[in-house]
Protein backbone atom coordinates (compact mmCIF):
# COMPACT_ATOMS: atom_id res chain seq x y z
CA UNK A 1 0.00 0.00 0.00
CA UNK A 2 2.69 2.97 0.65
CA UNK A 3 3.90 3.83 -2.43
CA UNK A 4 6.65 6.34 -0.87
CA UNK A 5 8.95 5.15 1.81
CA UNK A 6 8.33 6.43 5.60
CA UNK A 7 11.44 8.86 5.74
CA UNK A 8 10.36 10.25 2.04
CA UNK A 9 6.45 10.99 3.53
CA UNK A 10 7.83 12.74 6.66
CA UNK A 11 9.83 15.03 4.93
CA UNK A 12 6.86 16.27 2.60
CA UNK A 13 4.80 16.92 5.86
CA UNK A 14 7.67 18.63 7.47
CA UNK A 15 6.77 22.06 6.15
CA UNK A 16 3.30 21.83 6.72
CA UNK A 17 4.26 20.17 10.44
CA UNK A 18 6.84 23.17 11.22
CA UNK A 19 4.58 26.05 10.20
CA UNK A 20 1.50 24.55 12.26
CA UNK A 21 4.37 24.07 15.12
CA UNK A 22 5.97 28.04 14.80
CA UNK A 23 2.34 29.28 14.31
CA UNK A 24 -0.13 27.28 16.63
CA UNK A 25 1.80 24.77 18.62
CA UNK A 26 4.50 28.01 19.96
CA UNK A 27 1.19 30.17 20.82
CA UNK A 28 -0.53 27.44 22.71
CA UNK A 29 2.37 27.36 24.88
CA UNK A 30 2.74 30.74 25.56
CA UNK A 31 -0.91 30.58 26.50
CA UNK A 32 0.13 28.06 29.19
CA UNK A 33 2.60 30.18 30.60
CA UNK A 34 1.48 33.45 30.25
CA UNK A 35 -2.00 32.01 32.40
CA UNK A 36 -0.23 30.84 35.39
CA UNK A 37 1.91 34.65 35.64
CA UNK A 38 1.63 37.94 36.64
CA UNK A 39 2.46 40.11 33.13
CA UNK A 40 1.28 43.56 31.68
CA UNK A 41 2.02 44.98 28.65
CA UNK A 42 5.28 46.64 29.85
CA UNK A 43 6.84 43.29 31.52
CA UNK A 44 5.51 41.75 27.73
CA UNK A 45 8.38 39.40 27.37
CA UNK A 46 9.61 38.82 31.58
CA UNK A 47 6.27 37.43 33.10
CA UNK A 48 6.86 36.25 36.50
CA UNK A 49 4.63 33.11 37.36
CA UNK A 50 2.10 33.50 39.77
CA UNK A 51 -0.14 30.36 40.06
CA UNK A 52 -3.74 30.19 39.25
CA UNK A 53 -4.91 33.46 40.00
CA UNK A 54 -5.79 34.24 36.60
CA UNK A 55 -7.82 31.65 36.39
CA UNK A 56 -9.63 32.20 39.77
CA UNK A 57 -10.68 35.68 38.40
CA UNK A 58 -11.93 34.15 35.30
CA UNK A 59 -13.74 32.00 36.94
CA UNK A 60 -14.94 34.49 39.16
CA UNK A 61 -15.66 36.91 36.76
CA UNK A 62 -19.36 37.49 36.29
CA UNK A 63 -18.82 38.98 32.75
CA UNK A 64 -16.82 35.69 31.88
CA UNK A 65 -20.03 33.63 32.80
CA UNK A 66 -22.49 35.97 31.26
CA UNK A 67 -20.42 35.35 28.17
CA UNK A 68 -20.39 31.94 28.14
CA UNK A 69 -23.87 32.03 29.19
CA UNK A 70 -24.55 34.06 25.72
CA UNK A 71 -22.08 31.91 23.23
CA UNK A 72 -23.99 28.58 24.31
CA UNK A 73 -27.42 30.21 23.98
CA UNK A 74 -26.33 31.60 20.89
CA UNK A 75 -24.96 28.33 19.39
CA UNK A 76 -27.60 26.14 20.16
CA UNK A 77 -30.36 28.35 18.79
CA UNK A 78 -29.23 28.98 16.01
CA UNK A 79 -27.57 25.67 15.00
CA UNK A 80 -31.28 24.09 15.67
CA UNK A 81 -33.15 26.76 13.58
CA UNK A 82 -30.48 27.11 10.83
CA UNK A 83 -30.35 22.93 10.81
CA UNK A 84 -34.28 22.98 10.37
CA UNK A 85 -35.18 25.45 8.57
CA UNK A 86 -31.87 23.96 6.08
CA UNK A 87 -33.42 20.35 6.16
CA UNK A 88 -36.93 21.61 5.12
CA UNK A 89 -35.72 23.90 2.12
CA UNK A 90 -33.20 21.08 0.84
CA UNK A 91 -36.01 18.74 0.78
CA UNK A 92 -39.46 20.51 -0.08
CA UNK A 93 -37.30 22.12 -3.02
CA UNK A 94 -35.53 19.60 -4.33
CA UNK A 95 -37.94 19.14 -7.22
CA UNK A 96 -37.35 23.01 -8.13
CA UNK A 97 -33.79 22.53 -7.74
CA UNK A 98 -32.78 19.33 -9.46
CA UNK A 99 -33.68 20.32 -12.82
CA UNK A 100 -32.69 24.36 -12.36
CA UNK A 101 -29.24 24.40 -10.96
CA UNK A 102 -29.26 27.91 -11.36
CA UNK A 103 -31.27 28.38 -8.95
CA UNK A 104 -28.83 27.16 -5.95
CA UNK A 105 -27.00 30.60 -7.18
CA UNK A 106 -29.50 32.60 -4.80
CA UNK A 107 -29.47 30.86 -2.30
CA UNK A 108 -25.71 30.24 -1.92
CA UNK A 109 -24.88 33.63 -2.52
CA UNK A 110 -24.89 34.62 1.82
CA UNK A 111 -22.00 32.42 1.95
CA UNK A 112 -19.73 34.60 -0.05
CA UNK A 113 -20.34 37.32 1.83
CA UNK A 114 -18.31 38.25 4.96
CA UNK A 115 -20.06 38.32 8.40
CA UNK A 116 -18.34 41.16 9.31
CA UNK A 117 -19.71 42.64 6.16
CA UNK A 118 -23.18 41.42 6.78
CA UNK A 119 -23.06 42.93 10.23
CA UNK A 120 -22.26 46.63 8.87
CA UNK A 121 -25.14 45.65 6.29
CA UNK A 122 -27.72 44.81 9.13
CA UNK A 123 -26.48 48.16 10.89
CA UNK A 124 -28.00 49.81 7.84
CA UNK A 125 -30.59 47.85 7.34
CA UNK A 126 -32.20 48.04 11.22
CA UNK A 127 -31.18 51.95 11.56
CA UNK A 128 -34.23 53.83 12.99
CA UNK A 129 -33.90 56.31 10.36
CA UNK A 130 -32.30 55.40 7.29
CA UNK A 131 -33.30 51.65 7.52
CA UNK A 132 -35.94 49.74 5.73
CA UNK A 133 -37.26 47.57 7.94
CA UNK A 134 -38.13 50.28 10.77
CA UNK A 135 -39.60 52.74 7.86
CA UNK A 136 -42.19 49.97 7.02
CA UNK A 137 -42.71 48.83 10.16
CA UNK A 138 -43.39 52.46 11.26
CA UNK A 139 -45.54 52.71 7.87
CA UNK A 140 -47.68 49.48 8.70
CA UNK A 141 -48.04 49.41 12.04
CA UNK A 142 -47.13 52.44 13.27
CA UNK A 143 -44.74 50.98 15.57
CA UNK A 144 -40.95 49.49 15.50
CA UNK A 145 -39.18 47.65 18.02
CA UNK A 146 -35.96 48.86 18.95
CA UNK A 147 -33.91 45.70 17.62
CA UNK A 148 -30.52 46.03 19.22
CA UNK A 149 -31.53 47.17 23.01
CA UNK A 150 -31.12 44.58 25.95
CA UNK A 151 -34.16 42.39 25.22
CA UNK A 152 -34.10 42.22 21.70
CA UNK A 153 -30.77 42.02 20.81
CA UNK A 154 -29.69 38.44 20.89
CA UNK A 155 -33.19 37.85 19.08
CA UNK A 156 -31.92 39.86 16.24
CA UNK A 157 -28.52 38.67 16.40
CA UNK A 158 -29.78 34.89 15.91
CA UNK A 159 -31.85 35.99 13.18
CA UNK A 160 -28.57 37.65 11.40
CA UNK A 161 -26.88 35.00 12.42
CA UNK A 162 -29.76 32.26 11.03
CA UNK A 163 -30.14 34.38 7.79
CA UNK A 164 -26.76 34.08 6.79
CA UNK A 165 -25.75 30.41 7.58
CA UNK A 166 -28.81 28.48 6.96
CA UNK A 167 -27.70 28.10 3.20
CA UNK A 168 -24.89 26.41 4.72
CA UNK A 169 -27.20 23.53 6.23
CA UNK A 170 -29.52 23.53 3.22
CA UNK A 171 -26.31 22.80 0.97
CA UNK A 172 -25.06 19.76 3.34
CA UNK A 173 -28.97 18.73 3.45
CA UNK A 174 -28.97 18.75 -0.22
CA UNK A 175 -26.41 17.19 -1.55
CA UNK A 176 -27.00 14.39 0.73
CA UNK A 177 -31.26 13.98 -0.02
CA UNK A 178 -29.75 13.57 -3.50
CA UNK A 179 -27.50 11.34 -2.79
CA UNK A 180 -30.08 8.87 -1.39
CA UNK A 181 -29.77 6.32 -4.34
CA UNK A 182 -32.39 5.96 -6.43
CA UNK A 183 -33.13 2.15 -5.98
CA UNK A 184 -33.99 2.75 -2.14
CA UNK A 185 -36.44 4.95 -2.89
CA UNK A 186 -38.15 2.78 -5.60
CA UNK A 187 -37.75 0.24 -3.24
CA UNK A 188 -39.90 2.31 -0.70
CA UNK A 189 -42.55 3.25 -2.96
CA UNK A 190 -42.71 -0.40 -4.15
CA UNK A 191 -43.16 -1.73 -1.00
CA UNK A 192 -46.34 0.97 -1.07
CA UNK A 193 -44.74 3.60 1.74
CA UNK A 194 -45.63 7.08 1.10
CA UNK A 195 -43.44 9.49 -0.06
CA UNK A 196 -43.76 11.05 3.94
CA UNK A 197 -43.09 7.74 5.54
CA UNK A 198 -40.60 7.17 2.99
CA UNK A 199 -38.82 10.32 4.17
CA UNK A 200 -39.19 9.34 7.60
CA UNK A 201 -38.09 6.09 7.70
CA UNK A 202 -36.03 5.90 4.87
CA UNK A 203 -34.67 9.30 3.67
CA UNK A 204 -33.93 11.38 7.09
CA UNK A 205 -32.06 7.93 8.60
CA UNK A 206 -29.67 7.94 5.70
CA UNK A 207 -29.31 11.22 6.31
CA UNK A 208 -28.83 11.64 10.33
CA UNK A 209 -24.67 11.25 10.31
CA UNK A 210 -24.74 14.75 7.86
CA UNK A 211 -27.69 15.78 10.41
CA UNK A 212 -25.07 15.26 13.50
CA UNK A 213 -21.45 17.01 11.47
CA UNK A 214 -23.95 20.21 10.17
CA UNK A 215 -25.35 20.91 13.32
CA UNK A 216 -22.26 20.40 15.41
CA UNK A 217 -20.22 22.28 12.72
CA UNK A 218 -22.85 25.23 13.12
CA UNK A 219 -22.91 25.03 16.62
CA UNK A 220 -19.29 25.54 16.77
CA UNK A 221 -19.30 28.43 14.88
CA UNK A 222 -21.92 29.92 16.50
CA UNK A 223 -20.66 29.41 20.09
CA UNK A 224 -16.98 31.21 18.85
CA UNK A 225 -19.02 34.02 17.18
CA UNK A 226 -17.41 37.24 16.97
CA UNK A 227 -17.33 38.93 13.17
CA UNK A 228 -21.17 39.83 13.13
CA UNK A 229 -22.01 40.20 16.66
CA UNK A 230 -18.68 42.83 16.58
CA UNK A 231 -19.61 44.35 13.70
CA UNK A 232 -23.53 44.89 14.56
CA UNK A 233 -23.68 45.42 18.40
CA UNK A 234 -20.06 45.50 19.64
CA UNK A 235 -20.41 44.43 22.88
CA UNK A 236 -23.80 45.93 22.38
CA UNK A 237 -26.67 46.78 24.78
CA UNK A 238 -25.07 47.00 28.13
CA UNK A 239 -22.73 43.57 27.40
CA UNK A 240 -26.00 41.62 26.94
CA UNK A 241 -24.37 40.34 23.65
CA UNK A 242 -20.47 39.71 24.84
CA UNK A 243 -19.97 36.35 23.42
CA UNK A 244 -17.12 34.40 24.41
CA UNK A 245 -14.90 35.57 21.54
CA UNK A 246 -15.28 39.55 22.50
CA UNK A 247 -14.79 39.18 25.73
CA UNK A 248 -11.52 37.28 25.21
CA UNK A 249 -10.68 40.12 22.94
CA UNK A 250 -11.72 43.01 24.92
CA UNK A 251 -9.86 42.01 28.26
CA UNK A 252 -6.71 41.93 26.33
CA UNK A 253 -7.49 44.96 24.09
CA UNK A 254 -9.68 47.17 26.03
CA UNK A 255 -8.56 46.30 29.45
CA UNK A 256 -5.12 45.16 28.85
CA UNK A 257 -5.98 42.28 31.47
CA UNK A 258 -3.41 39.65 29.21
CA UNK A 259 -3.22 37.59 32.04
CA UNK A 260 -7.31 37.30 32.25
CA UNK A 261 -7.20 37.34 28.27
CA UNK A 262 -5.28 34.17 27.91
CA UNK A 263 -6.79 32.21 30.78
CA UNK A 264 -9.72 32.51 29.34
CA UNK A 265 -8.15 31.28 25.97
CA UNK A 266 -7.18 27.93 27.61
CA UNK A 267 -10.35 27.88 29.58
CA UNK A 268 -11.86 28.31 26.18
CA UNK A 269 -9.41 25.76 24.08
CA UNK A 270 -10.04 23.15 27.17
CA UNK A 271 -13.70 22.77 26.25
CA UNK A 272 -13.66 23.05 22.71
CA UNK A 273 -11.09 19.67 23.49
CA UNK A 274 -13.86 18.58 25.18
CA UNK A 275 -16.34 19.06 22.61
CA UNK A 276 -14.07 17.56 19.60
CA UNK A 277 -13.08 14.56 21.83
CA UNK A 278 -16.66 13.53 22.20
CA UNK A 279 -17.37 14.27 18.38
CA UNK A 280 -14.98 12.41 17.71
CA UNK A 281 -15.21 9.23 19.89
CA UNK A 282 -19.23 9.88 18.61
CA UNK A 283 -18.26 9.39 15.01
CA UNK A 284 -15.41 7.18 15.55
CA UNK A 285 -18.00 4.95 17.39
CA UNK A 286 -20.07 5.01 14.06
CA UNK A 287 -17.28 3.78 12.03
CA UNK A 288 -16.85 0.46 13.99
CA UNK A 289 -20.34 0.35 14.77
CA UNK A 290 -23.33 -2.19 13.21
CA UNK B 1 -50.17 23.59 -7.11
CA UNK B 2 -48.12 22.26 -4.72
CA UNK B 3 -44.99 23.55 -7.36
CA UNK B 4 -46.39 26.97 -7.13
CA UNK B 5 -45.83 26.73 -2.82
CA UNK B 6 -42.53 25.63 -3.79
CA UNK B 7 -41.73 28.37 -6.05
CA UNK B 8 -43.03 31.14 -3.51
CA UNK B 9 -41.19 29.22 -0.78
CA UNK B 10 -37.94 29.86 -2.68
CA UNK B 11 -38.36 33.27 -3.32
CA UNK B 12 -39.09 34.09 0.02
CA UNK B 13 -35.95 32.24 1.65
CA UNK B 14 -34.00 34.01 -1.27
CA UNK B 15 -35.00 37.06 -0.30
CA UNK B 16 -34.86 36.46 3.04
CA UNK B 17 -31.56 35.31 3.01
CA UNK B 18 -30.30 38.31 0.69
CA UNK B 19 -32.38 41.15 2.41
CA UNK B 20 -29.13 43.13 3.56
CA UNK B 21 -27.30 42.60 0.19
CA UNK B 22 -30.51 43.92 -1.58
CA UNK B 23 -30.98 46.62 0.85
CA UNK B 24 -27.23 48.00 0.52
CA UNK B 25 -27.08 47.63 -3.28
CA UNK B 26 -30.16 49.84 -3.25
CA UNK B 27 -29.08 52.52 -0.83
CA UNK B 28 -25.35 52.70 -2.70
CA UNK B 29 -27.47 53.87 -6.07
CA UNK B 30 -29.27 56.84 -3.41
CA UNK B 31 -28.47 60.23 -3.16
CA UNK B 32 -28.32 61.54 0.09
CA UNK B 33 -30.75 63.81 0.07
CA UNK B 34 -33.16 60.69 -1.61
CA UNK B 35 -32.23 58.69 1.58
CA UNK B 36 -33.43 61.53 4.26
CA UNK B 37 -37.13 61.12 2.83
CA UNK B 38 -37.41 57.50 1.31
CA UNK B 39 -35.37 54.20 3.05
CA UNK B 40 -37.14 51.95 1.52
CA UNK B 41 -36.67 49.96 -1.08
CA UNK B 42 -37.72 51.59 -4.28
CA UNK B 43 -35.05 54.32 -5.46
CA UNK B 44 -36.73 57.85 -7.20
CA UNK B 45 -33.71 58.69 -8.76
CA UNK B 46 -30.83 56.84 -8.95
CA UNK B 47 -27.08 57.83 -8.91
CA UNK B 48 -23.51 56.81 -8.75
CA UNK B 49 -22.04 59.82 -6.65
CA UNK B 50 -21.83 57.54 -3.85
CA UNK B 51 -19.31 54.96 -6.23
CA UNK B 52 -17.74 58.09 -7.49
CA UNK B 53 -17.29 59.69 -4.59
CA UNK B 54 -15.51 56.43 -2.60
CA UNK B 55 -13.26 55.79 -5.61
CA UNK B 56 -12.30 59.23 -6.26
CA UNK B 57 -12.02 60.92 -3.33
CA UNK B 58 -9.37 58.91 -1.09
CA UNK B 59 -7.65 61.20 1.54
CA UNK B 60 -9.22 59.77 4.86
CA UNK B 61 -9.99 56.37 3.67
CA UNK B 62 -8.67 54.83 0.53
CA UNK B 63 -10.73 51.96 -0.22
CA UNK B 64 -8.42 50.81 -3.03
CA UNK B 65 -5.55 50.54 -0.17
CA UNK B 66 -8.10 48.18 1.56
CA UNK B 67 -8.89 46.12 -1.46
CA UNK B 68 -5.05 45.49 -2.75
CA UNK B 69 -4.04 44.53 1.10
CA UNK B 70 -6.82 42.04 1.14
CA UNK B 71 -5.94 40.60 -1.98
CA UNK B 72 -2.26 40.41 -1.43
CA UNK B 73 -3.13 39.21 2.30
CA UNK B 74 -5.62 36.52 0.77
CA UNK B 75 -3.20 35.51 -2.44
CA UNK B 76 -0.55 34.57 0.28
CA UNK B 77 -2.51 33.03 2.62
CA UNK B 78 -4.28 30.69 -0.04
CA UNK B 79 -1.55 30.24 -2.04
CA UNK B 80 1.19 28.80 0.83
CA UNK B 81 -2.02 26.99 2.51
CA UNK B 82 -1.71 24.89 -1.14
CA UNK B 83 1.96 24.82 -0.73
CA UNK B 84 1.75 23.42 2.75
CA UNK B 85 -0.77 21.18 1.93
CA UNK B 86 0.58 19.62 -1.09
CA UNK B 87 3.09 17.71 -0.26
CA UNK B 88 1.48 16.73 3.14
CA UNK B 89 -1.49 15.64 1.46
CA UNK B 90 0.37 13.37 -0.83
CA UNK B 91 2.03 11.84 1.82
CA UNK B 92 -0.70 10.92 3.56
CA UNK B 93 -2.47 9.96 1.14
CA UNK B 94 0.18 7.56 -0.53
CA UNK B 95 1.72 6.46 3.21
CA UNK B 96 0.45 5.41 6.46
CA UNK B 97 2.99 8.61 8.08
CA UNK B 98 0.29 11.32 9.45
CA UNK B 99 -2.82 9.32 8.98
CA UNK B 100 -3.60 9.32 12.62
CA UNK B 101 -2.27 11.87 14.17
CA UNK B 102 -1.61 14.79 11.70
CA UNK B 103 -4.26 14.77 9.63
CA UNK B 104 -7.26 14.57 12.52
CA UNK B 105 -5.42 17.32 14.13
CA UNK B 106 -5.64 19.28 11.77
CA UNK B 107 -9.13 19.02 10.52
CA UNK B 108 -9.86 19.75 13.87
CA UNK B 109 -8.73 22.84 13.57
CA UNK B 110 -11.51 24.02 12.21
CA UNK B 111 -13.24 23.84 14.82
CA UNK B 112 -10.92 25.44 17.47
CA UNK B 113 -11.66 28.85 17.54
CA UNK B 114 -8.40 30.42 16.49
CA UNK B 115 -8.87 33.59 19.19
CA UNK B 116 -7.43 31.37 21.58
CA UNK B 117 -3.77 32.06 19.91
CA UNK B 118 -4.68 35.16 19.10
CA UNK B 119 -2.92 37.04 21.85
CA UNK B 120 0.43 34.87 21.50
CA UNK B 121 0.07 35.77 18.10
CA UNK B 122 -0.13 39.50 18.75
CA UNK B 123 2.80 39.68 20.70
CA UNK B 124 4.76 37.28 18.91
CA UNK B 125 4.11 39.57 15.51
CA UNK B 126 5.47 42.42 18.12
CA UNK B 127 8.47 41.14 18.44
CA UNK B 128 9.22 40.14 14.97
CA UNK B 129 7.86 42.98 13.21
CA UNK B 130 4.97 41.47 11.09
CA UNK B 131 2.15 43.71 13.31
CA UNK B 132 0.24 45.37 10.54
CA UNK B 133 1.65 43.95 7.26
CA UNK B 134 0.03 42.22 4.76
CA UNK B 135 2.87 39.41 5.23
CA UNK B 136 1.81 39.19 8.56
CA UNK B 137 -2.23 38.77 8.02
CA UNK B 138 -1.12 36.71 4.95
CA UNK B 139 0.47 33.73 7.00
CA UNK B 140 -2.41 33.53 9.73
CA UNK B 141 -4.63 33.01 6.93
CA UNK B 142 -2.25 30.73 5.98
CA UNK B 143 -3.87 28.93 9.26
CA UNK B 144 -6.79 29.31 8.50
CA UNK B 145 -7.21 27.84 5.42
CA UNK B 146 -4.82 24.92 6.32
CA UNK B 147 -7.12 22.16 7.47
CA UNK B 148 -9.63 22.80 4.38
CA UNK B 149 -6.75 22.84 2.04
CA UNK B 150 -5.31 19.21 3.05
CA UNK B 151 -8.72 17.79 3.45
CA UNK B 152 -9.55 18.40 0.13
CA UNK B 153 -6.06 17.38 -1.45
CA UNK B 154 -6.02 14.29 0.47
CA UNK B 155 -9.69 13.14 -0.76
CA UNK B 156 -8.13 14.41 -4.56
CA UNK B 157 -5.34 12.33 -4.04
CA UNK B 158 -6.59 9.17 -2.79
CA UNK B 159 -9.17 9.07 -5.74
CA UNK B 160 -5.79 9.17 -8.52
CA UNK B 161 -5.72 5.45 -8.91
CA UNK B 162 -2.27 4.10 -6.99
CA UNK B 163 -1.21 2.34 -11.31
CA UNK B 164 -0.65 5.65 -11.94
CA UNK B 165 2.43 5.55 -9.31
CA UNK B 166 3.65 2.84 -10.27
CA UNK B 167 4.01 2.80 -13.65
CA UNK B 168 5.84 6.16 -13.07
CA UNK B 169 8.30 4.27 -10.67
CA UNK B 170 9.01 1.51 -13.01
CA UNK B 171 10.00 4.43 -14.95
CA UNK B 172 12.48 5.05 -12.79
CA UNK B 173 10.86 8.12 -11.04
CA UNK B 174 11.53 9.54 -7.78
CA UNK B 175 8.31 10.09 -5.47
CA UNK B 176 9.21 13.73 -6.23
CA UNK B 177 8.93 13.26 -9.82
CA UNK B 178 5.62 11.19 -9.34
CA UNK B 179 4.22 14.18 -7.05
CA UNK B 180 5.07 17.42 -9.02
CA UNK B 181 4.62 16.16 -12.82
CA UNK B 182 1.82 13.16 -12.20
CA UNK B 183 0.30 13.91 -9.28
CA UNK B 184 -0.59 17.64 -9.39
CA UNK B 185 -1.99 17.63 -12.95
CA UNK B 186 -4.38 14.96 -12.31
CA UNK B 187 -5.45 16.41 -9.16
CA UNK B 188 -5.59 20.51 -10.50
CA UNK B 189 -9.13 20.50 -10.54
CA UNK B 190 -9.25 20.08 -6.86
CA UNK B 191 -6.16 22.93 -6.08
CA UNK B 192 -8.70 25.06 -8.06
CA UNK B 193 -11.52 24.33 -5.79
CA UNK B 194 -9.22 24.88 -2.75
CA UNK B 195 -8.08 27.87 -4.12
CA UNK B 196 -11.50 29.39 -4.56
CA UNK B 197 -12.52 28.55 -1.06
CA UNK B 198 -9.65 29.64 0.07
CA UNK B 199 -9.49 33.22 -1.24
CA UNK B 200 -13.25 33.16 -0.49
CA UNK B 201 -12.43 32.89 3.42
CA UNK B 202 -9.63 35.04 3.83
CA UNK B 203 -10.86 38.06 1.80
CA UNK B 204 -14.06 37.10 4.36
CA UNK B 205 -11.37 36.58 7.57
CA UNK B 206 -12.61 39.57 9.81
CA UNK B 207 -10.57 38.66 13.75
CA UNK B 208 -7.15 39.00 12.82
CA UNK B 209 -7.48 41.93 10.71
CA UNK B 210 -9.12 43.90 13.20
CA UNK B 211 -6.18 43.01 15.86
CA UNK B 212 -3.19 42.88 13.76
CA UNK B 213 -3.65 45.56 11.38
CA UNK B 214 -4.30 49.33 12.48
CA UNK B 215 -2.98 51.05 9.47
CA UNK B 216 -0.86 50.11 6.84
CA UNK B 217 -2.21 46.51 6.13
CA UNK B 218 -5.68 47.17 6.88
CA UNK B 219 -7.96 44.48 4.67
CA UNK B 220 -11.56 45.26 3.40
CA UNK B 221 -13.68 44.15 5.87
CA UNK B 222 -12.10 46.22 8.51
CA UNK B 223 -11.71 49.12 6.07
CA UNK B 224 -15.00 49.03 5.53
CA UNK B 225 -16.19 49.20 9.27
CA UNK B 226 -14.34 52.60 9.08
CA UNK B 227 -16.61 54.35 6.81
CA UNK B 228 -19.41 53.76 10.04
CA UNK B 229 -17.18 55.14 12.59
CA UNK B 230 -16.90 58.49 10.62
CA UNK B 231 -17.34 61.12 13.15
CA UNK B 232 -19.17 64.48 11.63
CA UNK B 233 -23.20 64.34 11.26
CA UNK B 234 -23.64 60.58 11.61
CA UNK B 235 -22.66 57.67 9.00
CA UNK B 236 -22.96 58.70 5.51
CA UNK B 237 -25.13 55.46 4.64
CA UNK B 238 -24.96 56.08 0.82
CA UNK B 239 -21.10 56.21 0.79
CA UNK B 240 -20.84 53.61 3.03
CA UNK B 241 -23.28 51.59 1.12
CA UNK B 242 -20.99 51.58 -1.97
CA UNK B 243 -17.89 50.27 -0.20
CA UNK B 244 -19.51 47.76 1.22
CA UNK B 245 -21.09 46.40 -2.46
CA UNK B 246 -17.68 46.86 -3.78
CA UNK B 247 -16.03 45.30 -0.61
CA UNK B 248 -18.06 42.55 -1.30
CA UNK B 249 -17.50 42.29 -4.56
CA UNK B 250 -14.79 39.89 -5.35
CA UNK B 251 -15.73 37.07 -3.06
CA UNK B 252 -19.27 36.87 -4.26
CA UNK B 253 -17.95 36.82 -8.25
CA UNK B 254 -15.71 34.03 -7.21
CA UNK B 255 -18.33 32.19 -5.67
CA UNK B 256 -20.50 32.45 -8.47
CA UNK B 257 -17.77 30.72 -10.26
CA UNK B 258 -17.16 28.33 -7.91
CA UNK B 259 -20.78 27.56 -7.81
CA UNK B 260 -20.43 26.73 -11.63
CA UNK B 261 -18.15 24.70 -11.09
CA UNK B 262 -20.26 23.10 -8.57
CA UNK B 263 -22.78 22.06 -10.81
CA UNK B 264 -20.30 21.29 -13.38
CA UNK B 265 -18.93 18.19 -11.38
CA UNK B 266 -22.20 17.47 -9.74
CA UNK B 267 -23.29 16.68 -13.93
CA UNK B 268 -20.20 15.40 -14.61
CA UNK B 269 -20.38 12.49 -11.82
CA UNK B 270 -23.91 11.78 -13.28
CA UNK B 271 -22.65 10.92 -16.81
CA UNK B 272 -19.74 8.53 -15.25
CA UNK B 273 -22.21 7.21 -13.01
Amino acid sequence: MAIIKRAEARAYLTPLVGFLLLFLGFPAVINLIYSVSTVDFQTLRSPTLSGFGNYVSVLADRDFWRATSFSLRFGILTAMIECLLGLFLAIFLAPLLSKRSALMAPLMLPLMVAPAMIGLMYRLVLHEFAGPVPYYLFMWFGDSPAFLDVSHALWTLIVVETLQWTPFAFLLFYMAYVAVPIDVREAAALDGASPIKTLWFVELPLMLPTLVIAFFIRFIDGFRVFDNVYALTGSGAGGSTTSLSIYIYQAFFKEGAIGKAVAASVVLFLTSLIVLYGLNWLAGRRRRGP
Amino acid sequence: MINALRWIVFTVAALAMNFPVIVTLVTSFKSARELSINPGLWINQPTFENYLRVLTQTDRFNIYSYLWNSTVASLIGTGLAILLAFPAAYAIARSEVGKHTLLPVVINLRAVPLIIFAIPLYMMYQFLGLLDTQLGLGLILTIVNTPLALVILVNAISDVPLELDEAARVDGASSWQIMVSIIRPVVRPAMVTTFIFGFITAWNEFLFGLMLTTNKAVPMTVGASFFFAASGGGVQWGTASAVMILGALPPVLLGLLMYRQISGSMTAGAIKG
